[in-house]
């Protein structure tokens, strides 16, 4: 910029018309619209994030009545004791597992590891779901975490045994 | 140069520095969000969206003020 141009600048904008700063003579003028352009597509960026954090709260809120919806497993006499039944619940893509450790004894968890969602595997030996990517250990009495990386316990889904048949009736999800 | 030229040049600078923190907190609460989704935690993932919606407001209101001296 030469020291007539920041002369010209410095006399004042007033002297100006408005049009004169959208359609700058000067090189610093381009630099001042870049600048306004760039904190412009800033703020754009801001309200899609703030426009993606609305429709995942609706989406969640939206999933959530399928955490209670009743679904029929399995009969009971389909399961051994110290035997498991794999299904889905509550929804297809959420992989959950019955475990019968004892005649009378039914739980079933959903079967994502709340570390990184591996699927577990419940070792009837120890009572414990293994799971095989970073050995997180889990209680299979409650799915309290016993040992590894997992922060969050195993969700529980609860069950009701109908006329032989069991059924889940909430809960669940990862 | 004078001050009034010398402020019309920073002030971009500076509120593109305050919209960039912000931005980078709405990331920080869009994995909140996901984690809410993950875990069907429904109250949770309205807060962090509120809060997300709150931080574009400000965001915005910058916008407007570096449009509005500098006009």
């Amino acid at each position: 910029m030469t020291k007539e141009d920041r002369r010209r600048q410095d006399a004042g904008d007033q002297r100006d018309p408005a049009w004169r700063r959208d359609f700058p003579l000067t090189s610093h003028g381009e630099e001042e619209v870049t600048r306004r352009e760039f904190v412009r597509y800033l703020t754009l960026g801001s309200a899609g994030l703030a426009v993606s954090s609305v429709g995942l709260a609706a989406w969640t809120t939206l999933r959530q009545p399928a955490m209670r919806r009743p679904l029929e497993i399995v009969a009971v006499d389909e399961v051994p004791v110290g035997g498991e039944y794999l299904f889905s619940y509550p929804t297809e893509n959420d992989p959950a597992i019955l475990i019968r450790p004892g005649e009378d004894e039914l739980r079933a968890f959903s079967q994502r590891c709340t570390h990184l969602a591996c699927v577990v595997i419940w070792e009837a030996g120890t009572d414990e779901f293994v799971c095989p990517c970073h050995n997180g250990y889990f209680d299979a009495r409650d799915g309290r975490v016993l040992a590894g990386p997992p922060e969050r316990p195993l969700n529980s889904i609860d069950l009701e045994v109908r006329e032989g048949v069991v059924w889940a009736v909430g809960g669940g999800g990862h | 140069m004078a001050p009034r030229r010398q402020a019309e040049r920073t002030a971009p600078a500076i509120v593109g520095i305050f919209v960039l923190v912000l931005i980078s907190l709405q990331i920080f609460l869009l994995t909140v969000g996901l984690e809410a989704f993950i875990t069907f935690n429904a109250g949770l993932a309205w807060a962090t969206a509120s809060t997300s919606v709150v931080l574009a407001a400000c965001a915005a209101f910058l916008y407007r003020y570096l449009r509005g001296p500098m006009r």
